[in-house]
């Protein structure tokens, strides 16, 4: 009756030992540059045409789902800041991370789980060379790191989409459109931002390489490393924009008095 | 008498409710070269895995220079893991990297070597093992011995002191065996070291070894010289270096 929850408290818990011992990696000395550059590079293209197009969309979808309510007011200029806001301070964040658990997640879980089963991160170890730095701390890093840039293209996508939708759908001449987003989006929805995309990558680029890294059974195994990625990803991509959200939150009406 | 390269001491080794290996005592000089033999699935590859600390012992420790794998430091386990080669029974090499750059990884990572230096060395070794002409080809687009020879020459890029072979010849023809095996035999002479192999053919088993050891039901029966294994009293060795049919071994297959 206890087996499954305690089973799935001891796979978090192994998760976050790996996540500290990878840390402790990193502060304890180099990290492989070049391979670290390659990965960022791999994961950025790799995710920024369909990241480009969703973000595209998903400011469109924002500006229509805004205008029907901002409509009702007669406060359609300020309909381009709202969207952009939203996509932001939530959406763009979340929809990254969903993106790049698809893409780069599994394709991270599967290719160190092949390496598992076939011996190749203990041939690493048997070289006298530490797996973790050569392995998992670039990817991890390029993971994080990529999102960023990720998010930013979305961003940019999102408004470029979010301005066509408003000139279609509700007649604002982008200009319009433009001229609330620096008054609504403030520093403090674009930090909200940047540290939901930073934990999320964290948990992403953790859960990925966690699994690849931990995988038994040859072919199969891999498979079940993959799908378990897919679905962890996902639930602690969820449970984490809870999180962040109550933190953020928290902070903003704490310190900032938001 | 100087301490072993290598000591076993009362390993036992439990997979869940199996035991895998028992009790096993073993202490393998230094410039010895040490062939495990015996039926498959009894534990030879594992028994290897356990020197090379990729496995830890239910009970009982491993030595390799005196310091024991159980109690060793991040960095001594790091310093005796570069003292050792290993080559894996499927080779384990890095897929993702070229032939060239799989000889050079433990060369760029480990020793930090310059491009000079590991441009050197890298050709050295894949002279050695004579596969130099195919320096930019990727593992799977080489032939099953040539990825032999590949992990053999990533195994002692960075001159070890101790290697162990998991089955340096298995599904190779006879008489790229026969040459691995003088490979090795004359690796080992020109740079002094410490060879634990494993294998399933006698042939290469006598070829090489300077004692066999057999790996048959939890069990590791020291046999002796080539000669003393011969002529073993106990059945099972027998059985399998004459690869009867009937006795004492009951083969899984």
């Amino acid at each position: 009756m206890f087996a499954m929850p305690v089973s799935i408290l001891s796979e978090i818990g192994a998760c976050v030992i790996f996540l500290r011992d990878v840390l402790r990696t990193l502060l304890r000395g180099r990290v492989p540059v070049h391979e670290t550059f390659e990965q960022i590079w791999r994961v950025t293209m790799q995710s920024l045409g369909t990241t480009a197009l969703a973000g595209f969309f998903v400011g469109a979808i924002m500006t229509i789902q805004f205008s029907l309510q901002v409509k009702a007011y007669g406060a359609l200029g300020y309909l381009g800041g709202l969207a952009t806001s939203g996509t932001i301070r939530e959406v763009g964040p979340l929809l990254i991370a969903f993106m790049l658990s698809g893409k780069v997640g599994a394709f991270t879980s599967a290719e160190l789980g092949t390496m598992r089963v076939t011996e190749q991160i203990d041939a690493i170890r048997c070289l006298g060379a530490n797996p973790y730095r050569e392995i998992i701390l670039p990817r991890m890093i390029a993971i994080i790191v990529s999102s960023f840039f990720l998010l930013i293209a979305g961003l940019l996508m999102s408004i470029a989409g979010g301005c066509l939708l408003g000139l279609v759908f509700a007649g604002i001449n982008p200009e319009e459109y433009l001229r609330h987003i620096p008054t609504i989006v403030t520093l403090p929805s674009i930090l909200n931002g940047l540290f939901k995309c930073f934990v999320f990558s964290i948990v992403l680029a953790t859960i990925c390489t966690y699994k690849g890294y931990t995988t038994t059974g040859g072919a199969k195994g891999v498979g079940r490393s993959v799908v378990s990625t897919a679905v962890s990803t996902m639930v602690g991509l969820v449970i984490a924009d809870w999180l962040t959200t109550l933190i953020a939150d928290a902070v903003m009406q704490g310190f900032l008095g938001y | 008498m100087a301490s072993p390269v290598i000591e076993l001491r009362n390993v036992t080794l439990k997979f869940g409710a199996e035991v895998l290996l028992k009790d096993i005592r073993l202490a393998i000089e230094k410039g010895e070269n040490f062939v495990l033999i015996g039926p498959s699935g009894q534990g030879k590859s594992t028994l290897l895995k356990l020197m090379a600390g990729l496995i830890a012992p239910t009970s009982g420790d491993v030595l390799v220079e005196g310091k024991n794998w159980r109690t060793m430091q991040g960095s001594e386990r790091a310093d005796i893991a570069r003292k050792t080669g290993m080559l894996f029974q499927k080779n384990a090499l890095f897929d993702s990297l070229t032939v060239f750059e799989n000889v050079a990884f433990p060369l760029r990572e480990v020793l930090h070597a310059s491009e000079e230096e590991i441009q050197e060395t890298v050709e050295k070794y894949l002279d050695a093992v004579g596969i130099w002409h195919s320096k930019d080809l990727y593992p799977d687009e080489i032939s099953g011995g040539m990825q032999k020879r590949l992990g053999i020459a990533r195994a002692l890029a960075l001159r070890p002191e101790i290697v162990f072979y998991d089955d340096p010849t298995a599904g190779l023809d006879p008489i790229t065996s026969r040459k691995i095996v003088q490979l090795i035999v004359d690796l080992q002479k020109e740079m002094g070291t410490t060879v634990v192999a494993v294998t399933n053919d006698m042939n290469r088993a006598e070829q090489m070894a300077h004692r066999i050891g057999m790996v048959v039901e939890t069990e590791l029966i020291v046999c002796g010289t080539p000669e003393q294994t011969r002529v073993h009293p106990d059945p099972r060795v027998q059985q399998f270096i004459n690869g009867a049919l009937s006795g004492p071994l009951t083969v899984n297959a």
